[in-house]
């Protein structure tokens, strides 16, 4: 029970950390993250540039918005400061997928997390149902980025465990 | 007729010999006729000799080699008199065409004869030079092998050989050609004649093509006859080119430029077949001046069209500009090492001074002239390979005038810092900066070649220029450098920083020291003293002197410790100026650590303890480039091999990276390690300490070799714990798995037996772990680029993990240490085989198409299988099955490099199988033997199954024919363990064929391949090639029928 309560404690004071951190534009690399448009995006494509012959570099950026698959693009001088999200992957144990369209999930203190829709896009929507209802143990990974979370990923833990 | 209806003609008659319609040909060609017929036989003879030469024949569904007869007949019956034919039709005309006033019919002829004479000296002559080849090479007949003759890749020179002496050169012909032209000039206001009309056009080229002619031609008198020939030639040409000044104002007014362009194109041909004095001699006997001074000239008008015109504008000059300054390399491109070939005549070496000035002129104006144009990254990138050929190029014209070229730019450069120094602030310096910009790029290239891997040496020219009473510090290289050195000093204060050094001009300024410290910067002596034997005293001290002021003793340390701090403050001072760190960590900082012994200078060097105090220590370190600090770790760890002895390289490692491996281990037993580890700067600052781990493990060398291994080695756990936290970090991830690999890469042959077993078990446990969070994942996303992504970065990972057990591979070939490693138990086959087990399930075939990916894990595979096949028999069904599934797959691959590898493992399989069976052993046991699945069919064993899809793949399906070689060494070992099961197969084929012949011969074929050359069941090398002859046999006999009916 101490476990769960120290758990609890730490996702509150999370819930205070920032969403976001600074970071040197410079140093953002291809497959990190960035803020672009006040959205969290994955970065796909990186190039600088000059401003100018004798200028400073400024670099050049194209994202991924890492929940909607959208593309943002955004240039800053490579020596200022961007937005960087905090993005968490958290995995769960799928329990169920209720008819409405929510899945239940259990978390690691052997609680359950109700609240995460599925997701409305077709073909994910089945790779997810088709995995549940073929009755494997699946592990669902939840991202959540700036107040957003979806799931991004998943697993068959398999017979073995 | 017309000239399309021709191809189909020669096509039609190439099959043939040519021999009856020779004579109607003649008669056409030499206008019995009437011009309208002579006009279609010539065109008729140039389309023939079209379609003889291989590279412009059609396909005709013919084997090569027939081609190649047909051009072997033509070149030695019938090339030389179609030639004579097309002079004497030309000479038929000429007459007629130079007396009348306006344009004859006899035109179209004399125009049609010119080309076919261009184009039978374009013929591609070769079987002079080596006659006595009766065979002939169908491969190799081809590719052009006068490569000891040009020096120039571009120009191709003409070489018929003495047969053609008679008619090309004895025969006054070339007068003839060249007064044709003259009289065609004349008539240039004419009606109907005009510059660039076709037959003017067609005797120019003729002419430029005959500048080429060298070779055998020629008689061996010392090149008299050659000599004449050109000098024909150049009176000629003369006129097109001379006087430079009124040719170009002409052009400026509207002329035509190609004369002018053909002028500089005869130039270019004479360069490439003379050296530079007879070049120069060859107008002496007609003009005051040599040939080198009209070239000169020449080009300086060119430059001054150049710099008068806007640089976008794609304009003649550019053309004309790039002929002369190939004709430059030509001359000057030394032909051996000495460069002996390169001097210049005295009138030739002021002629390149007064053109180098005017170059560097033109080269500055256009530099602060391109301010304004924004050009895009694409172009510039393209433009930047131009230039450096283009600067190449007058590096070579500057070392020609060296006495006046290194002033020069020492003067320029002077003007210059002046006028920063004094404009600071008040004037817009950008269009200075520009010029310094430009200057430092020829100043690097005039001084310094490049390196190309190997250690430049000081230019010939530089080398051995000296003049009298010349003082060791007054020699103008020196000069020249100082200056520059002095310069780039000053972007260590602030304030000129601020206002002078722009990115873009300490980039050039980086490049320079990069270039130059490789040659000058602390020369080993022994090098100079064997080159300067049989100079005279004199030279040989100044050129010591010149050595020797950039060593060690005299400015040499102040000079390095000027580029290190300048180096220091690019990284420090120019945050997120990538390129020009990239510069200065890749080019300039590993040039310094490449020889011992400026290593040594460096460490002793305050400077280089700041730099390695700064990356210990300092956060503004940490924000560059993640590739660049690794490189930067890589470069400090190399510096250490300057250090005392073992003792001291080893603590210095210690110094430099005790700290992140600390950090690592501190962060990794954090309580709250699982939430504070997705913080972004964690995750950076995480992320920068491996890639310079992973910079440090790159660096191994035997003297820090232990160093290197405590630092791994204390992170270990870490590693783990990282792993398990960044599961779905996948950056992290791939940086964790790249430092492994490099680090157990540059350990393992080092390491005794107890700490193999350690890593080995660490490499495990990493396996493990990676595959426990990847196995059966997928990846959900909206976005289709994110998942292939994903999918990019899981081959990446897996190419990794595969490198990681190639490493631990070769413990079992090289290893250095004093004990073997089966006193700890550890046996590496077993070690590899389980990593493999580990790894193959996350390799999907869908990923066996990345090609990197497919190659490696094929290599891998085919060595596991030919060193220890024992093991493999070892591997549980459900393994083995999907190893010889991916085999399978590989069998069936595009690539001719990885069946050869799936054939090796094959054969390697099958015939451990054999030997071990013969021997009285199992072999591969079970995975051999057929057995009922659980539907109760009954599976084949393994080796039917490759017997069978091998035989299918040799007889019915498409492969190189490189292959059959390795698929003979896989066939037979499996026919000898299946000989059962060949035999059925071999009767199937046979009941297949209805055609009696056909199935006797295939009956015939079969028994021979295993039966002919005493072909025994042994498995030695003779049985091999025996066996390998014998299917070559076998292929031959039968796999045109099977594979067509």
């Amino acid at each position: 029970m101490s476990d769960s309560e120290e758990h609890h404690f730490e996702s509150k004071a999370d819930a205070g950390a920032s969403k976001t951190y600074p970071q040197q534009a410079g140093t953002i690399r291809k497959n990190g993250y960035i803020v672009i448009k006040s959205r969290p995006c994955k970065v796909v494509e990186v190039s600088t540039s000059k401003t100018g012959k004798h200028g400073h570099a400024k670099c050049h950026f194209v994202g991924i918005d890492i929940f909607n698959g959208k593309k943002l693009e955004d240039i800053v001088p490579s020596s200022h400061n961007c937005d960087v999200p905090h993005v968490n992957r958290t995995d769960y144990q799928l329990i169920d997928i209720s008819e409405d369209g929510f899945v239940s999930l259990l978390t690691e203190n052997g609680n359950t997390k109700d609240d995460l829709r599925l997701p409305t896009d077709d073909s994910l929507l089945s790779q997810i149902k088709d995995g549940f209802a073929d009755g494997k143990d699946l592990v669902v990974t939840v991202m959540s980025a700036m107040g957003e979370e979806q799931i991004c990923a998943l697993k068959d833990i398999g017979p073995k465990n | 007729m017309n000239v399309p209806l021709l191809q189909p003609i020669s096509k039609a008659i190439k099959p043939y010999e040519f021999g009856s319609r020779e004579l109607q040909v003649n008669q056409a060609v030499l206008g019995i006729h009437g011009l309208d017929v002579q006009f279609t036989g010539v065109n008729f003879l140039e389309s023939l000799v079209s379609e003889f030469s291989p590279s412009t024949s059609s396909a005709m569904g013919l084997p090569r080699e027939f081609h190649e007869q047909c051009r072997r007949s033509l070149e030695i019956d019938y090339l030389k008199m179609f030639y004579c034919w097309a002079r004497d039709a030309a000479l038929s005309v000429t007459n007629r065409i130079v007396e009348s006033k306006s344009e004859v019919p006899e035109v179209k002829v004399c125009n049609a004869a010119l080309r076919l004479m261009l184009q039978i000296l374009n013929w591609d002559f070769h079987l002079n030079n080596n006659s006595v080849k009766t065979s002939i090479n169908v491969f190799s007949a081809g590719a052009r092998l006068d490569i000891d003759s040009s020096k120039r890749s571009e120009c191709t020179l003409v070489q018929p050989g003495p047969a053609w002496r008679d008619v090309l050169i004895s025969s006054g012909h070339i007068g003839w050609l060249v007064n044709l032209y003259a009289a065609l000039r004349q008539k240039f206001s004419r009606e109907g004649y005009w510059l660039d009309c076709p037959i003017a056009v067609s005797a120019r080229k003729l002419i430029v093509q005959f500048c080429s002619l060298t070779g055998t031609i020629f008689l061996s008198d010392n090149g008299q006859m050659h000599e004449h020939h050109l000098l024909q030639l150049l009176s000629g040409i003369i006129e097109w080119i001379d006087p430079p000044e009124a040719v170009a104002k002409a052009i400026g007014c509207g002329k035509s430029e190609s004369e002018m362009l053909d002028g500089c194109r005869a130039l270019l041909s004479i360069a490439n077949v003379t050296t530079p004095f007879v070049f120069d001699r060859l107008l002496m006997s007609i003009r005051p001046f040599g040939t080198l001074t009209l070239l000169s000239t020449l080009m300086c008008e060119v430059v001054k069209v150049l710099m008068s015109t806007y640089p976008e504008e794609e304009t003649w000059s550019w053309e004309a500009r790039d002929i002369l300054l190939d004709t430059w390399t030509a001359l000057l491109v030394p032909l051996d090492s000495t460069g002996g070939n390169a001097m210049l005549p005295p009138e030739g070496i002021n002629a390149a001074g007064n053109l180098f000035a005017l170059i560097v002129e033109s080269e500055l104006k256009a530099a602060s002239s391109a301010l304004t144009d924004d050009v895009d990254g694409d172009y510039l990138q393209s433009s930047i390979s131009a230039m450096d050929e283009r600067l190449s190029s007058y590096a070579l014209i500057a070392r020609a005038a060296i006495h006046v070229a290194i002033p020069l730019l020492t003067k320029l450069f002077s003007e210059r810092f002046a006028r920063l120094n004094q404009g600071r602030g008040i004037i817009d310096p950008t269009e200075t900066l520009e010029e310094v910009y430009s200057l430092l790029l020829i100043a690097g290239h005039v001084l310094a070649d490049e390196g190309e891997g190997e250690t430049p040496l000081v230019p010939y020219a530089i080398q051995t220029y000296f003049t009298d009473n010349m003082g060791a510090d007054e020699h103008p290289v020196i000069v020249l450098s100082s200056s520059i050195i002095g310069f780039a000093e000053q972007s260590l204060d602030p304030k000129m920083r601020a206002s002078v050094f722009s990115p873009r001009l300490l980039e050039a300024v980086i490049w320079f020291f990069a270039r130059w410290s490789c040659t000058y910067l602390m020369n080993p002596e022994e090098v100079r003293e064997t080159q300067s034997q049989d100079h005279q005293l004199q030279s040989q001290q100044l050129r010591k002197g010149l050595h020797s002021f950039f060593r060690e003793h005299n400015q040499g340390k102040l000079v390095l410790d000027i580029i290190v701090r300048v180096s220091v403050t690019t990284l420090l001072s120019y945050p997120g100026e990538k390129d020009l760190q990239a510069l200065t960590c890749y080019q300039l900082l590993h040039a310094l650590v490449r020889e011992k012994h400026i290593c040594v200078h460096l460490v002793s060097l305050d400077s280089w303890r700041n730099l390695a105090n700064a990356f210990a220590n300092e956060k503004s370190l940490f924000l560059l480039d993640l590739a660049h600090q690794r490189s930067l770790a890589q470069t400090l760890v190399h510096s250490a091999s300057g250090l005392i002895n073992s003792e001291a390289s080893n603590q210095y490692i210690r110094d430099l990276m005790g700290h992140m491996a600390t950090y690592l281990r501190e962060l990794s037993s954090k309580n709250d390690l699982k939430s504070v580890a997705q913080q972004p700067d964690i995750i950076l600052l995480v992320s920068c300490v491996l890639e310079r781990l992973r910079g440090v493990a790159t660096a191994s060398e035997p003297r820090t070799q232990k160093a290197i291994y405590e630092l791994g080695f204390s992170v270990m756990n870490p590693i783990l714990v990282l792993l398990e936290v960044y599961k779905h970090e996948s950056a992290v991830v791939y940086l964790l798995l790249k430092f492994v690999v490099a680090w157990v890469n540059g350990q393992i042959s080092y390491l005794e037996a107890h700490e193999t077993a350690i890593v080995v078990d660490f490499c495990m446990r990493l396996l493990q772990l990676y595959s426990s969070h990847n196995i059966g994942k997928i990846s959900v996303s909206l976005s289709s680029s994110l998942l292939s992504e994903a999918k990019t970065e899981k081959y990446k990972d897996l190419r990794a993990l595969l490198q990681l057990l190639s490493s631990l591979c070769s413990k079992d070939m090289v290893d250095f240490s004093s004990d073997s490693i089966e006193t700890q138990g550890t046996n590496i086959s077993q070690v590899v085989y389980f990593g493999l087990h580990i790894v193959t399930p996350l390799i999907s075939l869908d990923l066996l198409k990345y090609p990197k990916l497919c190659h490696d894990y094929f290599a891998l595979l085919s060595h596991l299988l030919e060193v220890y096949p024992e093991t493999v028999a070892q591997l549980n069904s459900e393994a083995f099955v999907h190893v010889l599934g991916t085999l399978d797959f590989g069998l069936h691959h595009q690539d001719a490099e990885i069946i050869d590898m799936c054939l090796r493992s094959l054969k390697a399989l099958a015939s451990y199988h054999y030997k071990e069976t013969a021997s009285g052993k199992t072999g591969l046991g079970l995975h051999a033997a057929g057995h009922k699945d659980s539907g109760g069919n009954l599976q084949e064993g393994i080796l039917s199954q490759f017997l069978r899809s091998l035989l299918q793949l040799l007889l019915f399906e498409d492969y190189s024919p490189d292959l059959v070689g390795s698929a003979a060494d896989a066939l037979l070992p499996l026919i000898l363990c299946e000989q059962g099961l060949y035999q059925r197969l071999g009767n199937e084929l046979i009941e297949r064929q209805a055609n009696p012949t056909l199935r006797s011969r295939l009956v015939n074929a079969l028994q021979s391949l295993i039966s002919a050359n005493q072909l025994s069941s042994t498995l030695d090398r003779i049985n091999y090639q025996r066996f390998r002859k014998n299917l070559n046999n076998f292929l031959i006999e039968v796999r045109g029928f099977l594979r067509t009916m």
